[in-house]
């Protein structure tokens, strides 16, 4: 696997292309969350959310578009982590120390106005002054992409929990949702175990979102000991919970 | 860290009114996540630039920025523009897009600005990509931003970063202002002070401390450091550390051994490759550093830098349909870097010369002088020198003479000489196309100026071999070396007697004779130091110390005595009043 992807002249004009693409894509992305965001909190000052929401057709929509939104950035983000093998040495990893307050800061205010917008509560449960080192991009990446999912199934909340365990850092997103479906209950379980058995469950962006958080989380070592990643139903609130362990 | 730090500016920069707290909108989940530093920062009042080449995601920042309370946002929508807004005006906060399409890229405007100083330590640069870039990783580029962000940017995602960079740009101020005075020492204490008070930071701060004790020429010290990080996790920077220190320290094959391991585990590490040649190269093997230079250029292809060193030792080699490409590739990635450098051109040259393409060699060398002559006044020497050897590589030898003769009237013109590598390949030269006076006047000069390194007195005895003069080369390096020996230990014997004052001013003449021995150097600057301490501090003695120790740390950087007597130097200014609570 080593430099076959940009050896041939070919693959190189291939690269430079699917690069500027991406690019290009990701301007577009950023124009419409940005708009919608704006809209959205312009309709929705503090406190006046829900009748707003209720008096106005267009605010649920909007709302949803903007998750809609959500799912293709996180896809496109996904897709592009993968063609840059995300999970071997050739991905530009980059671990640097992070304060927990610092991650979960940048994830809340990546998530605000779409929670908002969907009259979603989000409980955060962490101790601010724990530093842990991991690739601040990716595990943002994965987290962010948990709580779209989970917004999307839940009733009304979404609990983001991080604690330390035993030496490992353990991240949790859970909701009070009806809970994982059993095939991806099982692809969970897949993706803890072993990356090989990845290419099973690959049959839709559920899989493609599992399969990269896996890798990411494997990416995370040290000493013996990989991250990984797990679902299960249960946890605080009854629903989903998505589980990612880092070492 | 930035290595550029301008003290006035720093001054003025710190001095943030306090914050509105209505700038910052409150996050609507709760509870609110707690914020990294207690005390918010007024983001209204400052001036920004946004730089991208997308119409709507300038607008959409311009909005962004707007709702923080921004007033002042200028806007650009290409590299070249970025920059002639940066020279007019001091902005606060730089948001730069990496891809900028045609002509400078992101990097290449952050580094134009560092180099001209055309922003202040203090101003945030938020670097914006479409996805995670190459450069990115630490050790990819020498200019790094504060912050990379990755789209979309929202409007919490901006004032987050924001506010983290702000925070720890406070902490590491008193470091980077130590740092801009060159007292690496006072920066290194400085590190564990934060540490102490800032226990979020530990790790960059244990990194910095370990550059700075590496660049004061305390590696056991550095080397410390780096396994006290690597004691809590496995970070490759730190694995890189002490590579760096074994090669140093002349232990090549482990070196090259953890250089490799580095970069098995991350192959973006682009600063160890360029460690690993040099490993290569000093276990002898040439090839296989040239080798590991392609690779680097091949991962990161826009550093002007990178592609130079490759074009160099491929040239070394022979290899010259790889040297003509890498040093072509230099040329045109120059193009709109302020990186760009005068010796591609000369390499290209020699390639030509070699592949008997003397007319585009003379071609080049015209638009090397053209273009970089007035900020490189020895260009002319040294595109004179490669001229001289593509006439003789190419096999005219009545032109190359010529060039030897016009070269021996350059420097008969002038007194000054260029470094040591350079004086070499023009006696070298000189040599060859016969001429003998100017040769051995510049090999004198380089033995003078070097009497106590041994490796560079013998590559001096071996040119002089090849211009058939090894017995008259013996008997001259004798003397000049006993020359320089004399002159410098008369100096310490004053010293050692108590005669300071006469000590200074010998050591002053030392130093027009040979004003690059390192050795008389120090010297001069420890007697300098050794006055002041006995008969107190005296402002002209202090600048002349500094002058000289910038001098020796310009010759060749990264010394033990350079810091030593940095530290000594600034221990005895007496503080001004206040100067220290001005910049806290």
């Amino acid at each position: 696997m080593d430099d076959t992807l940009t050896d041939t002249p070919h693959a190189q004009e291939l690269f430079m292309f699917l690069a500027a693409t991406a690019h290009d894509m990701k301007n577009s992305i950023s124009v419409l969350s940005g708009t919608l965001e704006r809209l959205l909190d312009a309709k929705a000052p503090e406190g006046a959310r829900a009748a707003l929401a209720l008096s106005d057709p267009a605010y649920p929509q909007m709302a949803h578009m903007l998750y809609q939104t959500k799912r293709l950035n996180d896809n496109l983000m996904q897709l592009l982590a993968l063609y840059k093998q995300v999970g071997t040495p050739a991905y530009p990893f980059d671990m640097q120390p992070l304060l927990l307050a610092q991650l979960v800061e940048q994830v809340a205010a990546l998530e605000r106005v779409l929670l908002a917008s969907r009259g979603i509560r989000l409980e955060l449960d962490y101790d601010p002054d724990l530093v842990w080192h991991l690739d601040e991009d990716l595990i943002v990446g994965v987290l962010s992409h948990a709580i779209n999912n989970a917004i999307h199934y839940t009733g009304d909340v979404v609990r983001l929990a991080i604690r330390e365990v035993d030496g490992w850092l353990e991240l949790r997103v859970e909701d009070n949702g009806p809970g994982y479906p059993p095939a991806l209950l099982r692809a969970g379980t897949v993706a803890a175990r072993d990356a090989a058995g990845g290419v099973n469950f690959l049959t839709n962006s559920a899989g493609l979102g599992l399969y990269f958080s896996s890798e990411v989380a494997k990416m995370h070592r040290h000493r013996d000991r990989r991250g990984e990643v797990r679902l299960e139903n249960g946890g605080m609130h009854g629903g989903g919970c998505f589980v990612l362990r880092l070492p | 860290m930035n290595a550029a730090l301008d003290p006035a500016t720093l001054a003025a920069a710190s001095a943030a009114p306090a914050a509105s707290p209505a700038a910052s909108p409150a996050p609507a989940a709760s509870p609110a996540p707690r914020p990294a530093a207690p005390e918010p920062i007024d983001w209204a009042d400052k001036n920004y630039l946004v730089v991208d080449d997308f119409v709507g995601v300038r607008q959409l920042l311009r909005e962004s920025l707007r709702s923080l309370g921004a007033k002042n946002i200028d806007q650009a929508s290409s590299g070249g523009e970025a920059v002639g807004l940066l020279a007019r005006t001091r902005y606060d906060v730089v948001l730069c897009d990496y891809n900028l399409g045609d002509g400078k890229n992101g990097q290449q405007v952050l580094e134009e600005a560092r180099v001209r100083n055309l922003v202040n330590p203090s101003t945030v640069w938020l670097m914006v990509s479409a996805e995670k870039s190459v450069e990115s990783v630490m050790g990819a580029a020498e200019q790094q931003p504060d912050a990379y962000l990755i789209k979309p940017i929202t409007e919490g995602v901006l004032l987050t970063r924001l506010n983290r960079v702000w925070h720890k740009k406070q902490v590491f101020r008193m470091i980077d202002q130590a740092v801009f005075e060159k007292d690496t020492l006072r920066a290194a204490k400085l590190c564990d002070a934060q540490i102490e008070i800032n226990r979020a930071h530990e790790i960059d701060l244990l990194r910095m401390k370990a550059k700075l004790l590496e660049r004061s020429g305390e590696p056991a010290r550095a080397r410390e450091v780096y396994e006290r990080v690597l004691e809590q996790r496995e970070y490759q920077w730190a694995r890189a550390g002490i590579a760096r220190i074994r090669l140093a320290n002349g232990e090549f094959e482990q070196a090259r051994q953890a250089f490799q391991n580095v970069i098995a585990e991350n192959r973006y590490y682009i600063e160890a490759y360029d460690q690993l040649a040099l490993a290569w190269h000093n276990l002898g093997k040439p090839e296989e550093a040239c080798a590991i230079l392609e690779r680097a250029a091949k991962l990161s292809p826009n550093s002007v830098q990178r592609q130079k060193s490759l074009g160099q030792a491929a040239l070394k080699l022979g290899n010259l349909a790889l040297a003509e490409k890498a040093f072509r590739k230099c040329i045109a990635i120059g193009e709109y870097s302020i990186t760009k450098t005068p010796d591609a051109y000369l390499g290209l040259a020699r390639v030509c010369g070699q592949k008997n393409d003397p007319k585009e060699a003379q071609a080049l060398l015209q638009s090397a002088q053209r273009e970089f002559g007035h900020e490189h006044p020895d260009l002319e020497l040294r595109a004179k020198i490669t001229e001289g050897l593509v006439w003789h590589e190419s096999g005219d030898y009545r032109r190359a003479r010529k060039a030897g003769d016009e070269l021996e009237a350059l420097l008969a013109s002038g007194a000054e000489r260029p470094d040591s590598a350079t004086c070499l390949e023009m006696a070298t030269l000189l040599f060859a196309v016969g001429v003998k006076d100017a040769p051995v006047e510049l090999l004198c000069w380089v033995v003078r100026n070097n009497h106590d390194n041994p490796l560079l007195v013998d590559e001096v005895q071996k040119i002089f071999d090849k211009g058939r003069m090894g017995e008259e080369g013996v008997a001259l390096i004798r003397s000049v070396r006993k020359e320089a020996a004399d002159l410098m230990n008369q100096g310490v014997l004053l010293w050692k007697t108590g005669k300071l004052g006469e000590a200074v001013e010998w050591m002053r003449n030392a130093r027009k004779a040979t004003p690059h021995n390192q050795r008389i150097l120090f010297n001069a600057a420890q007697i300098l130091v050794s006055h002041m301490q006995q008969h107190g501090y005296d402002e002209g003695l202090a600048g002349e110390a500094h002058e000289v120790l910038h001098h020796v740390d310009r010759l060749l950087p990264g010394q033990q005595r350079f810091a030593q007597l940095m530290e000594q130097l600034a221990a005895l200014k007496p503080v001004a009043q206040g100067a220290i609570e001005e910049v806290a």
